[in-house]
Formats: C-alpha cells, structure tokens, sequence
C-alpha cells in the first residue's frame, strides 16, 4: 500500500497553495499600541520616581510644561506620574477582571453545554438572570453592602462579564455538540469531560480571544465609570476614572485634568479594540478557508 | 444538422502563486439540437467549470479563453454580463446539483418560476400562471396547479428537483446543463428524473448536457460522452461505444474500479492507484500520466497527446493508443 | 454465535411541524452478523438505516427492543462502553467526523488514552503502524483533517475506528461523498483489512452496487422495515420483494444497454 506514501511526497514536493494567515493592520496596530501603553505603565518607577502621591501644594492646577507634561493637579501632584500608576491599577483590574470572567464564564458555557440536562437548565436560567441585571445596579449593590477595594472591584468586573463569556462559549459548544466528531469521539470511548475540554474548546478559543480583547476594552472603560462615581478605586490610589472624578470641577479651567487621563482611556480601550477586530478577521478567515476544504 | 452549441480549445484557469493554474484545459466540445452529451469525470476534472463557462458563471478570479463558444451564431467568449443575462434562463438553462441551494426557501414555487418567466418575456400574469403550471407539468410535478403554492422546504428532494427542471424548461431554452442533478437524490428518484430528462430532450428537441461521475448514468442518458481528467478532455465518442470499448488507459482504470450490479468479489475492483494532480501540475505532459499503468516513458511525461480515431465518432487522446491501436491491451 | 446482534428494534420520533406527530424510523427491525460475515444494510433515505446503525452502537436509543452483544443485552452505560471496545462505527463525512483541531496523530492516540491499552512510550508506533495498515504515510500524523484529501480523511476514519482492534465495524455510508477511483481504493482496503484482522463488518449504503460487491449478506429496507433478507447473490439476482425489485431496475448500470430502466411514468 504505498500508493498514498507516494502521494504523500508528491504532496510535499509541491507548493502549498495554502499560506499562513498574514497579519492584519488592525491587530498590528492595536498590539503596538497596547504594548506602549503596558510598558508604560510597568515603567513608571522609573519614570517618575517620585510617585503619584507627592503633593507639593506650590504646584497646583498647572498647565502642561516641560517639568509637568500633563500638568498638575489639584494639590500640586504631576499629572503624568498619576496617570501612569493610575494605569497601572486600572490595567491590573481590568486585566484580572477580563481572565476572571473569561474562566468563569468558560466554566459555566461548558456545563451549560455538556452538563447533564438539569444542570443545562439551571445554568441557561442563571446566565439569562445575570445579563437581565443591569451592571451599574450590581455595582451600587454591591459597594454599598462592602467597602470598594480592589479585589471587591475586580469581582465586580467578573460577575458582570462572565455571562457575556459564557453565552459565546455555551453556543459555540452547543454547535459542535452536534457535530459528528463528537458523537465519534464518544463511540470510541471519550467521557463528555474530555470531549470538553480537548475536542470541543479548542474551536471555542478564537471567538474566546476575540471576546477577550473586547471585554477587556469594556472593563477599562467600566472600571473608570466606577471610579468616576465614586464606587471603584478609592483615594488616593489613582486611576484613570479617580483622576478625571478630581478633575470634574476644573473641567473648563484646568482642562489637563480631565483630557489627559481620557485620552489614556480612550488609546487603550482603542488599542483593545483593534486588537478584537484584528483577532476576529484572521478568525473568520481561518473558518472561510476550512469552508472551502 | 448544424451544431448549435461548437465550443472550441475552451480553457478556464485561476491566478496561482507560481502561474495560470488551469481547471480547464484545451477541451473541444459540439452538439445538436436534440441530442445530449455527457461530460464524465471525477471531482476536479473540470466538468462543472465547464458548465459554468457555458453560463458566464465562472468565479471573478477565474479567466475564460479559448478559440470560441459558438451559441446559435454568436461567440460566447466576447459576450458582456448584459448579453450574458439574456441568455442565461432563456437560451442555455442549468439544473444544479443541490435543488435545495437553487431554490429561494422564502418564495413559493408558483412565485419563482412565474418571476424568471417574467424576468425574460413581456407577459401578463395569467400567462406567466399558465406558464408555470406547463412547465411544472413537464417537469412531473404532481398537481401543479393546487401545489404550487408550496415552498421548497415542505417538498422532498425530488420534488424540488422537478422543480428546478421546471424553473429551466420556463423560458423554453435550446439547451439545458445538468451539472449531477441527480446525485443527491435516491435511486428511484434518480432514475425517474433521467428518464424525464430524455424524454423533454426528445419531445423538446432541446440539447442537454449531462455531466455526471457515475459511468452507469452515462449509459443510460446515451448520446455522446466526453471523459474529463484533470482539466483535460482524454477520451470521446458516442455512449456505448466509448464504454463498451474503452481506450484510453483512464477510462479503463475507471470502468474496472467502478462497482456494477455484476460485480463480486470473485472479480476484485481494481482501483486506480495515487491521486489526481493539482492544476498546473501537469506542465506539457499526458495528463495521466503519472498513474498510468502503460505510459510510454520518455514520451508521455513531455508531449500532450493529440487526438487519434478509435472507430465511428470515437476519439482518443493517448500516445500508447496512438502507437499500438490497442492502448496496451494484449 | 452472533457477534452484535438488535431485536424488535423499534424507534419513534416526535416531529413538531405542522403540528406534533410521531415519526416511526424503525418499526421492529431484527438483525445479527455472524464473526466474519459482511452483512449490508440497504435502502434510500427515510428507510431508517442510518437510524438503526446508530442504535445498535449506543448513540441513539431505541425506544423498543434490544441490543445484545455475545449474546448479553446491553442495558447500562457500561455495558455500552463495553460493546465500543468490541465494535466501532465508522461515520459518513469523513470531514465532520474527525475533529478540525486535533491533529491526526493524536487522534489516533486518543483511544489507547482512554482505555489505557498501552503505556504512552508505546503509543506513536502503534498509529504508525495503524497509518501503515491504511495505507497512509507515517508524516500524516502530524496533519489537520483540512490537509487531507477525502479519500485520505476516510482512512483515517477507518484507522481511528480499528485502533481498539475492535472484532466488528459498522460502516455508515463511508464511501458515498466520494470519487469512484477513490471509493475502489477504500473498498479494496476495507477487504483487506476484513481478511487480516478476520472483522465482521456492517456495510451501510444506498448504492447497491457497492453492496453487491462488498456483502455477504444483504437487508433491504424500506420506511422503516426489513422488506427482504437473504445471501446477496440470491436477493440481487432473484429479488422477491417488489420494493428490491424496483429498485434494482432503477440502478444505472453500464453494462446494460439503455432501455433497460422500466417504462414507469415519468
């Protein structure tokens, strides 16, 4: 039988007409970009060694200069040096917010999908029930019964997010559930359990990227509305939110206080964004090459 | 009879990263009214690119050239998308191989053959009706008046394969392209619809081209045949003749690995060892060669063969035929 | 001594379109294969054969009516799983039933993972040896599904099917989606495959001249029941059932001439 074994050489020997996915702008630019802003932030010891915290009341409410790129603010503290470790805090809890819900809503879209048949439905009702509630309720419940801290808000961002995670990874379950692949790998003997995690997940992964880079985008824009109410970092831990929040009474006067710390906001969710269309183009045309197969 | 569709050195090729990858390479073709044609092959030999050549239909990436299409005395090669459309539906008809794809699931059938009908002749819509219930009357299609009103997800698939039989017969083309219209469907079902495709073909007059991969469905659509391999056109002459007296080393190897109802183990299947190249592959030389069990070395990987008689109508294009008349057989 | 063998098998759908009705796929189907033998199971779509070979390797329940294997019904999870050591089932699409993450080495492994048939060192030469067997070559491992032709999906199929080294093989329609030259090479394997591991073998398919080839012994089935039974060459060749008959007629065969399809109305 060494037919296909010749088949196989002639295979090799020609030019694939398949090609590696190319890069696309979008990810490019929006990896690049969130790379700057994430070194910039891991850098800010370095950069301003002084810290956010240093008040120097001779200072107050500066406009831009060489000494102070972004100004001061209220109680003479250097703008650039609170938006850096403020972009540390909000990058940290987004970030663990993002990797939170994402596991837990993978957790949750796979029961939803594999699970015995009770626990399918309990699991559908409780995703349901937790998108119907609005995020900003859930946020007033739950910082009016415990102090905002940091780990209180990062559970914040995981329970609003993960059922957002777990209705993408319990349909896209639920389609290849059906497929013959996995009907074939139960015949040979695999427990729904391994059918989960090693058949199934992996062709939950692209979209799971994709979620990611958005829902990340969308918990540093929710941890600065936070802040910016009052509920999520508290003083005086900057944050981007917490910056602007001080800044609300200069808004017309000191305008530095507010434009800096959104343009952070806005540069990072963009560059989040990017990156999320990036990952969904080379998804879909990953999909429409297999179609063709 | 003059022919009424005279393709000639028809090639279809898309852009590849090292050349012209071609799926369609240098194939003649030519039929009369009232007669078909059968154009066999396996998947990528070309056969359905054919087809869509003959409907202006080929994928943008893909270029179309050749000597001439000649269609009722126009060249279909120069044709633009404006004349294109007039032909399609009302001159040269296609039946595909999925009724389901070709059908719209939210108009019911009344509604898509009378809007084609429509589409190509100024009429009322009474006439169109009438039309409607003709054709589907043609097509076989049981109680056409009160059933048309059904949409294509409450028919089976035959149904809805009498169906698209109907869409092509509305604007009563010359030609009709059956590209395996009959694959998806059962036995029974299938045997039906070639019979019924015969008879239009006889009572019509019309010229049908059936391109099928199952040999058996060419012997009983009969007419001429045409035997595709990798782009290239390898052997042709009338039905029975070509498989009564195979000789081209691919039509055999095809034959002998093809179950028959007279098949058993006592007479194994003998299959074609390796697989079909890739287009542009085969460079200048004789397409099968690299399976071929009686290729000439030395000649069969350099020169393209060129077409020998093999007896009334039947044509061969193979050097081993060509040198011995026998194509290897003892 | 019957190696896989169903009883009365009866199943019944709930169809919800216009308005809920029952659907009755199977109506008491009785079926065994003997060690060694091919049996075919034959009929066009609606006739409940896929159905059936579904319910006799555990991925749809039968709602009356029992599978037995050596004898011993198989009632509980365990025993089903004990029925897959024994007997496989090779899918349709060759496509969809090999997952298009996994590469085909792994894929291959993955069964002598499950039931721990041999230690991991062992496993890679086991899959060659298996690819070897199907007539692939030994770098197909390292392959997605998408980068393999039908034919060569359809003998991994095969290859993760025999890995339990199972005595019997269902075989649902494995060669329909593909090329005649293709489909030669994959029956011929199958044969050979049947002589040297001495497998019973069920063969599902509606073309009748692949299951004249490759049977001993052929069901023939129509909406649902067994209309005719017996040794291939006696049903094909002295067909007693009207239904066999009708559908023999319809068959298109070369090497008869062709006003052989019966006069019927068109």
């Amino acid at each position: 039988m060494t037919t296909e074994t010749a088949d196989i050489a002639l295979d090799a020997a020609q030019p694939t007409i398949r090609r590696r996915l190319p890069l696309n702008a979008p990810l490019v630019a929006g990896v690049v970009l969130l790379a700057l802003v994430i070194l910039a932030a891991i850098c800010a010891p370095l950069l301003q060694p002084r810290g956010p915290t240093a008040i120097d009341l001779r200072a107050v409410r500066l406009p831009p200069s060489l000494a102070h790129p972004f100004g001061t603010d209220a109680i003479g503290r250097d703008l650039v040096a609170r938006v850096l470790f403020g972009g540390r805090i909000s990058l940290l809890v987004a970030g663990a917010g993002m990797i939170g819900s994402l596991l837990a809503g993978t957790i949750m879209g796979m029961l939803g999908a594999f699970g015995p048949r009770w626990l399918r439905v309990v699991v559908d009702r409780i995703i349901d029930i937790q998108l119907a509630f609005p995020y900003v309720l859930l946020a007033i419940a739950i910082t009016s019964a415990v102090r905002p801290s940091i780990p209180v808000l990062i559970l914040l961002m995981v329970l609003a997010a993960w059922a957002g995670a777990a209705r993408v990874v319990r349909s896209i379950a639920l389609q290849e559930r059906g497929k013959d692949y996995v009907k074939a790998a139960a015949v040979i003997g695999a427990s729904p359990l391994r059918i989960a995690m090693f058949h199934v997940f992996p062709s939950v992964l692209p979209s799971l990227l994709v979620l990611a880079a958005m829902q990340m985008a969308a918990m540093i824009v929710f941890e600065a509305t936070l802040s910016f109410l009052g509920m999520g970092v508290q003083p005086p831990t900057p944050s981007w939110g917490g910056i602007m929040l001080d800044g609300k009474n200069y808004m017309t006067s000191s305008w530095w206080l507010t434009v800096f710390p959104g343009l952070a906001i806005v540069l990072t969710s963009l560059s989040l964004v990017l990156i999320g269309d990036g990952l969904q183009g080379r998804r879909d045309a990953m999909r429409e090459r297999e179609g063709d197969a | 009879m003059a022919p009424v569709l005279s393709v000639e050195n028809l090639t279809v090729s898309f852009p590849g990263r090292i050349g012209p990858m071609p799926v369609v390479e240098g194939v003649s073709l030519s039929l009369e009214a009232g007669s078909s044609l059968v154009i066999a092959g396996e998947s990528g030999s070309g056969k359905s690119m054919i087809c869509q050549a003959l409907l202006g239909i080929v994928p943008k990436a893909a270029t179309v050239t050749g000597n001439h299409i000649l269609w009722n005395g126009r060249d279909l090669l120069e044709a633009d998308e404006r004349q294109w459309r007039a032909i399609r539906g009302a001159e040269i008809a296609m039946i595909f191989q999925d009724p389901t794809a070709a059908l719209n699931p939210l108009f019911t059938v009344e509604h898509q053959i009378s809007d084609v009908i429509r589409a190509h002749r100024r009429c009322t819509r009474s006439e169109a009706r009438a039309r409607t219930i003709e054709v589907l009357g043609m097509a076989g299609f049981p109680d056409a008046e009160s059933r048309m009103k059904a949409y294509p997800s409450e028919l089976s698939g035959g149904l809805r394969q009498r169906v698209a039989i109907a869409l092509a017969l509305a604007c009563a083309p010359s030609l009709i392209i059956a590209d395996e219209a009959t694959t998806n469907l059962d036995v029974s079902i299938q045997a039906q619809i070639v019979r019924l495709l015969r008879r239009l073909k006889d009572e019509l007059g019309l010229a049908l081209i059936f391109v099928t991969h199952d040999l058996g469905l060419a012997a009983e659509i009969g007419g001429d045949l045409l035997v595709m391999y990798a782009g290239h056109a390898v052997e042709r002459g009338p039905v029975q003749a070509v498989l009564d007296d195979p000789c081209h080393p691919y039509t055999r190897g095809l034959l002998r690995s093809a179950p028959t109802l007279s098949s058993s183990r006592a007479n194994p299947l003998r299959p074609i060892p390796g697989q079909a190249p890739r287009p542009g592959t085969i460079g200048t030389a004789a397409p099968f060669n690299s399976r071929c069990p009686v290729a000439i070395s030395g000649l069969c990987e350099r020169v393209y063969p060129s077409w020998t008689e093999a007896g009334l109508g039947h044509q061969v294009a193979c050097h081993r035929f060509a040198q011995d008349g026998r194509g290897g057989l003892p | 001594m019957t190696t896989v063998e169903a009883r009365d098998i009866v199943k019944t759908f709930t169809v919800h379109r216009n308005g809920r009705h029952t659907v009755t796929a199977v109506k008491g189907v009785t079926l065994h294969v003997a060690p060694g033998e091919t049996v075919g199971l034959v009929g066009e779509s609606g006739s409940g054969k896929t159905t059936l070979a579904r319910i006799l390797i555990g991925i749809e329940s039968a709602t009356s009516g029992e599978v037995l294997y050596d004898g011993r019904p198989i009632t509980s999870a365990r025993d089903w799983r004990e029925l897959r050591r024994h007997v496989q089932y090779v899918f349709q699409d060759p496509f969809t039933a090999l997952c298009p993450t996994m590469r085909i080495g792994d894929a291959l492994a993955e069964p002598l993972a499950i039931h721990r048939i041999c230690p991991p060192s062992e496993r890679r030469q086991r899959v060659t040896r298996m690819l070897d067997l199907v007539g692939l070559h030994p770098d197909v491992a390292r392959r997605l599904p998408n980068q393999l032709s039908g034919g060569q999906r359809q003998r991994v199929n095969l290859a993760r099917a025999l890995m339990l080294e199972p005595r019997t093989l269902i075989c649902d329609e494995i060669v329909s989606g593909l090329d005649v030259s293709i489909q030669a090479q994959v029956l011929q394997l199958l044969l050979d495959l049947q002589q040297r591991l001495a497998l019973s073998l069920i063969f599902i398919s509606h073309d009748l001249r692949v299951v004249r080839y490759l049977c001993d012994r052929v069901l023939v089935m129509y909406l649902g029941e067994v209309v005719e039974e017996g040794p291939t060459a006696t049903v094909f060749d002295a067909p007693r059932h009207s239904y066999t008959r009708s559908l023999l007629s319809a068959i298109p065969d070369h090497s008869r001439p062709q006003s052989a399809l019966q006069p019927d109305q068109a």
